[in-house]
Order: C-alpha cells, then sequence, then structure tokens
C-alpha cells in the first residue's frame, strides 16, 4: 500500500510541479505572483481538449506522433496566451507599485474564467480518452501506462529546462535579468525577449500541466485551475519561491505528502495536512527548502 | 443639493419604471433558485427548464385571468452562503409570491430561515435532508422523499436484492451527502451488514486515489457514496482504474447522465436510488415527457425537471385558488391535495410529501436502467 500510495503521490507532484514551475519562474524575473496562472493551465486543458476531440482516431502507429503535435501545440497556445497576458497586463504596470500587476493577475484570471464558461460550457466535459491504457503488476502493486507516462514526461521537461538555464545563452541572460534588471540591460540583455520567453516556458509547462491533469482525472471544466493553482503555487513556496530546483521538489513533496496524508491519516484533511506543513517549513525556513538568503538589493 | 438631484433620479427611475408595465395586466412572479453555473449546474438548469414548462402552460390556458405569471431565475451557485443573498434579494421583491427552490440542502436550509420571515412560501424539489422541516417553518414544503427513506432503502437493496455485506462509504461533508451516507450505514449497521470505513472528502477535488487504495486494501463489496455526481464520476474511474472493481452505489445526486460522461466506462453496473417512480411508469407523467421532448428535442432530461415541474403546478394552483393572495398561499398548500405527474400529492404537518416511493436504478450500456 505503501508504494502504490507513493506512486498517486508522484503522479500527482508531476504536475504540480510542472505547473509550480511557472509560478516560480515568473516571481524569480518580476518579483510577482501570476495569479492568472491557473488560468493557463486551464486554457491548455482545453486546447488539447480540443485538438483530442476534433481529429479522428487514427491508425495505432500514428498514435505517438499524434500526442507529441497535441502536447507541443498545447503547450504553445498556452505558453503564448501567457506572453500576451504579460504584454497586455502586466507590462504597463512595471513601473508601478508591486500591488498593481498583482491586481492585474487576478483580474485577468476571472476574465479568462468567465470568458471560457460563457463561450465553451459550464459544465465539465469529459477528456476523451484516446491514449490506450495498460495496468502493470510491479512488485504486487498496480500502476497504470498513464501514471508511468506522466511522471516520466515531467521528469524530461525538467531535465530540458534546466539545460537549457544552465547551458545556453539565453538561459544566461534569463538568470542575469532575475539577478538585476538594469545591470541585465547595461550587459546589452533585451530584458523584454527574457521577460516574454520566461512567460512563454513558464506558460508552457503550465500549459501540458493541463493537458496531463485533464488525461489523468478524465475531465476538465472551466473552474479547474484554481484548487491545482494554490497547491502548486503552495509547492513553489515551498520549495522557495524564485528558485527553479525548488519549484520542482516541493510540487513532488506537495503530492506526495497529500497522498500519504489522505491515505493514512484521513482523506477530508489531507489539504489541512499539507498546509500545516507549509507554515510549518516557513516559520523554520522563511525561504522555503531551497531557497537561499536573497541580499537585500538596495 | 446632491440630496435633491437624487430625489429627481428617484422620481424619474420610478417614473420610467411604471411606464414599463401595460395597464390592466398585473404581474405575479415565482422565483426558482437552484445552480445555474458551477459543478452541478445541469441540475439546476433541468430545475429551471421544469419551472418554465409549468408557467408557461399556465401564462397559454389563461385561467389565472387578468394576471401574467413570470418566471425568476435566480442563480445559488450550490453554495450556502450565495443561497442566503440570494434569498434576501428574492424577499426583497414584493412581486415574488412563492419560491421553488433550492438544489442542495446545504443552501436550502439556511434560505428557508429568511424566506420564512416574510412566510414566503418555499417548495423544494430536491433537497432532500430530514432536518430541512424539521426546523418548525410553516413556509417550507418538500416534493421528495428524504435521506432518511432513501438511505435505508438503499441498505436493504444491497443487503436483500445484491447480497453483499460489506461496504465502504464516502460522502462529500455536505448536508445532502453526509446525510445520507449516514442513514445508510445506520440502517447497513443495525441490519447485521459491516461498514469498513466512514470517510469525507472536498467537494471540488480531483485525486480520490490515495483514499481509495486505502479502501481497496478493507476489500468492500461495494461503494457507497452519499454526494454529487461530478465527485462520484472520478470516484468510480478511479476506483476502477486502481483494481477495486466492486458497484458503486449512491442516491439521487448521481442519477444523471452528466455521471455517466464524466466517469465513462466504469460507471457501468453501478446503482443509484432515485426519489418516486420512474416518470415513463406513471399514466400522469407521459404528457408530460411528450411535452417535454416537443419542447426541448435536444436535451437529456435532468432528475429533478419532472418534480420542478409539480412544484411549481402546485404553486400556481395555490395563486389561482386563492385569488392571488400571497398570504393565504401557504395555508392552501399545507391543505393541498394535487394529482399531478407524481401521482397525488398530500403534506404531513411537517411539510414533507406523503408520497414515498424510491426507485433503483443500474448503468447498462451508458444508460441508467429502472431495476425495482
Amino acid at each position: 500500500m505503501f508504494i502504490e500510495q507513493l506512486v498517486n503521490g508522484l503522479t500527482l507532484g508531476s504536475i504540480y510541479a510542472l505547473f509550480a514551475l511557472g509560478y516560480t519562474m515568473v516571481y524569480g524575473i518580476l518579483l510577482m505572483i501570476n495569479f492568472a496562472h491557473s488560468e493557463i493551465f486551464m486554457v491548455g486543458a482545453y486546447i488539447g481538449f480540443w485538438m483530442l476531440s476534433c481529429l479522428p482516431i487514427f491508425a495505432p502507429q500514428f498514435l505517438p506522433a499524434y500526442f507529441l503535435i497535441i502536447f507541443i501545440l498545447s503547450m504553445l497556445g498556452a505558453g503564448l496566451l501567457a506572453v500576451m497576458v504579460e504584454r497586455l497586463s502586466y507590462k504597463p504596470l512595471r513601473k508601478a507599485c508591486r500591488l498593481a500587476p498583482l491586481i492585474s493577475a487576478i483580474g485577468v484570471s476571472i476574465f479568462l474564467q468567465n470568458l471560457v464558461m460563457l463561450t465553451v460550457s459550464a459544465q465539465s466535459q469529459p477528456y476523451p480518452e484516446k491514449l490506450p491504457i495498460r495496468q502493470f503488476h510491479l512488485f504486487g502493486v498496480q500502476i497504470s501506462s498513464l501514471q508511468i507516462f506522466i511522471f516520466g514526461l515531467a521528469i524530461l521537461l525538467m531535465i530540458i529546462l534546466r539545460i537549457f538555464i544552465s547551458r545556453t545563452k539565453l538561459g544566461k541572460a534569463m538568470r542575469a535579468v532575475a539577478e538585476n534588471h538594469t545591470v541585465a540591460q547595461l550587459m546589452g540583455i533585451n530584458i523584454n525577449t527574457v521577460i516574454s520567453l520566461v512567460f512563454l516556458i513558464g506558460g508552457g509547462l503550465g500549459g501540458i500541466a493541463g493537458v496531463l491533469n485533464g488525461l489523468y482525472y478524465g475531465s476538465i471544466k472551466y473552474n479547474m485551475g484554481f484548487l491545482p493553482g494554490i497547491k502548486a503555487f503552495t509547492a513553489a513556496v515551498l520549495g522557495g519561491i524564485g528558485n527553479i530546483k525548488g519549484a520542482m521538489l516541493g510540487g513532488f513533496i506537495l503530492g506526495i505528502v497529500e497522498a500519504l496524508a489522505a491515505g493514512y491519516i484521513s482523506s477530508e484533511n489531507k489539504d489541512v495536512i499539507a498546509f500545516v506543513i507549509l507554515i510549518l517549513v516557513l516559520l523554520f525556513r522563511p525561504t522555503g527548502i531551497f531557497g537561499e538568503e536573497v541580499t537585500e538589493k538596495i | 443639493m446632491f440630496r435633491s438631484l437624487l430625489v429627481v433620479l428617484g422620481i424619474l427611475t420610478g417614473v420610467v419604471g411604471c411606464g414599463q408595465v401595460p395597464e390592466g395586466e398585473k404581474i405575479i412572479k415565482i422565483a426558482v433558485v437552484c445552480p445555474l453555473t458551477g459543478d452541478i449546474a445541469a441540475m439546476g438548469q433541468g430545475m429551471k427548464r421544469g419551472a418554465e414548462m409549468a408557467v408557461e402552460e399556465a401564462n397559454a390556458t389563461g385561467k389565472l385571468g387578468g394576471i401574467k405569471l413570470e418566471l425568476a431565475a435566480f442563480d445559488d451557485r450550490a453554495d450556502p452562503k450565495e443561497a442566503v443573498n440570494v434569498a434576501n434579494q428574492v424577499i426583497s421583491d414584493t412581486k415574488i409570491v412563492g419560491v421553488i427552490g433550492h438544489l442542495n440542502s446545504g443552501c436550502s436550509i439556511p434560505a428557508s430561515q429568511i424566506y420564512a420571515k416574510r412566510n414566503l412560501l418555499m417548495m423544494t424539489p430536491a433537497s432532500t435532508n430530514p432536518k430541512l422541516t424539521l426546523q418548525g417553518l410553516k413556509n417550507v414544503f418538500r416534493v421528495c422523499t428524504t435521506d432518511d427513506v432513501q438511505g435505508s432503502f438503499g441498505a436493504n437493496y444491497v443487503l436483500d436484492k445484491l447480497k453483499m455485506t460489506t461496504a465502504a462509504v464516502i460522502h462529500d461533508k455536505t448536508a445532502y451527502g453526509q446525510g445520507l451516507a449516514e442513514e445508510f450505514k445506520k440502517q447497513f449497521e443495525s441490519r447485521g451488514g459491516k461498514i469498513m470505513s466512514f470517510d469525507g472528502i472536498n467537494i471540488g477535488d480531483k485525486d480520490f486515489r490515495a483514499l481509495l487504495v486505502r479502501i481497496k486494501n478493507e476489500k468492500p463489496q461495494i461503494l457507497y457514496f452519499g454526494g454529487m455526481y461530478s465527485e462520484c464520476g472520478l470516484i468510480t474511474r478511479q476506483a476502477k482504474e486502481l483494481g477495486l472493481p466492486v458497484p458503486v452505489v449512491s442516491g439521487d445526486g448521481i442519477f444523471t447522465p452528466e455521471y455517466i460522461k464524466i466517469g465513462g466506462k466504469s460507471t457501468e453496473g453501478d446503482y443509484a436510488s432515485m426519489i418516486g417512480m420512474p416518470p415513463e411508469n406513471l399514466p400522469a407523467a407521459k404528457t408530460f415527457m411528450d411535452k417535454f421532448k416537443a419542447k426541448y428535442p435536444e436535451v437529456d432530461m435532468q432528475p429533478y425537471d419532472p418534480y420542478t415541474y409539480e412544484a411549481t403546478g402546485m404553486l400556481i394552483e395555490a395563486i389561482e385558488k386563492t385569488n392571488k393572495e400571497p398570504l393565504k398561499i401557504v395555508d392552501y398548500v399545507s391543505k393541498i391535495k394535487y394529482a399531478g405527474i407524481l401521482g397525488e400529492t398530500t403534506f404531513d404537518e411537517k411539510g414533507d410529501t406523503l408520497n414515498k416511493t424510491i426507485s433503483i436504478y443500474q448503468v447498462k450500456d451508458g444508460k441508467f436502467v429502472y431495476c425495482e
């Protein structure tokens, strides 16, 4: 049973971790909490939903290619939406007080939710089941191929992201902007491009988390982003907001804690337990588990 | 200066407002309050359809004389806080003579206390928690059967017909879901059945795997759920994915085609108890079914459409017979003998219907099929 709960927690954690990366990357570079990110997640799920329900069923040998296209297009769609949101609602407020873009983000979130509710549907939509799911028995534990797939894809994307940030020139530019906007600009970095890139990547990861969430739970709705959004944000804070490694591990930790709390203690209070752990971590390490001491900027 | 401007504005809007009503035609409003958006909007929209049909028919027959009935729909979003806000809006509109709603027991109970302030008639077609009519409010009536009847019916069915003696119970912590689950547990245990576990979940949660893995190790023969279709659909799907292939038994909260859409193939073989007889088995309901199909050819009927139609019909009869006097409507309904599409309805002194049948349905080939 313990291993089964661990598998459930890791799958849930993979989705939280992908989702949390968007919060943490934006915070790292703009010091703002992008509350509209939960709606990017929802829109990503809907883009995947449309493509899955429009396209006919292909021969099984095309299935991997077909899903690859769906994932790439959902990532792109969600990422471009995030870039647009930044350009229209955060960029004009970049010089304003820190509260202004935050409130703008809440506005965007309410707007997108209601837009989908009014134009698509106010009801839950069943997610098309086109991915064949097999059940495996490993060490007496039942694991579905979808759980392995979600975990594998999340790890793969995180590795790619880490390589991108630590090895490429654009990644270096991102780190520079996160450290200091003005100095980065003096070094010839176009900070607008870098900020857009952060929103594109963060939004894309959020979008793919949405598609995975839809595939895993089998139903989506216009307000589906809210609760996982809060959890993913919690994961980002738990790991140390602004820290990419922290968001990844924070997501997994939160997923596992939730699964174990629901399995061994009480399913109705699993959120209480997860948030109590967050509070405890913040009491003893206000910067999160992996948060680093940041020298005060003067 | 500012105050006089306001007075002028007030007079102006008053004049304009009066100008809109054609003379000689009096308007009386019926409020229908249910979740029109949110998680269980499908059922709420169905209730609105039922009420609309009854109001349109009454207007068409002209039996109310020079009065035009209007339906005012309000959205409580299945949220008790919102239900209280909406109830306050309803009692402030003096044209409203009666309320049809709410859907959720958790909403009906606090809202009923607000309607009682104005002794405004409230008839719920769907709230099944017994507490609603135990508050001693004179203005509250219920057209559907209660959870104590439904929960124990479910327990008896599992023991007698399915011959299963161990169950795991999950509920959604609402007045309806928890109430139903507790009644099931009480009856099941009193007759020698064994409840392996009794757990609550949060509405809006999507992941029940952790809980279901634990339940799987308890090896129950069935899973009883108290709550609504949006959570139950996910539970049945996840249970079967995890290798817990037992049938899910639940109440009227999952008796809707949306349940099968969310749960997919996993819902096959699940049971739902439902208040009343299936409308297609009642001769009086046949005309209603035909009218419904003619008016909404594209729509699947939801469980409470006929109940709301029936409740609205009773309210309209009361308006007609009491000569449109709002104060007498509550008295009239308490003594009503209404022969409608559900058979003959009368109310006991608490306001509960005496027409207490329960049916059970099973999912077969993607549809709810009547069992008994």
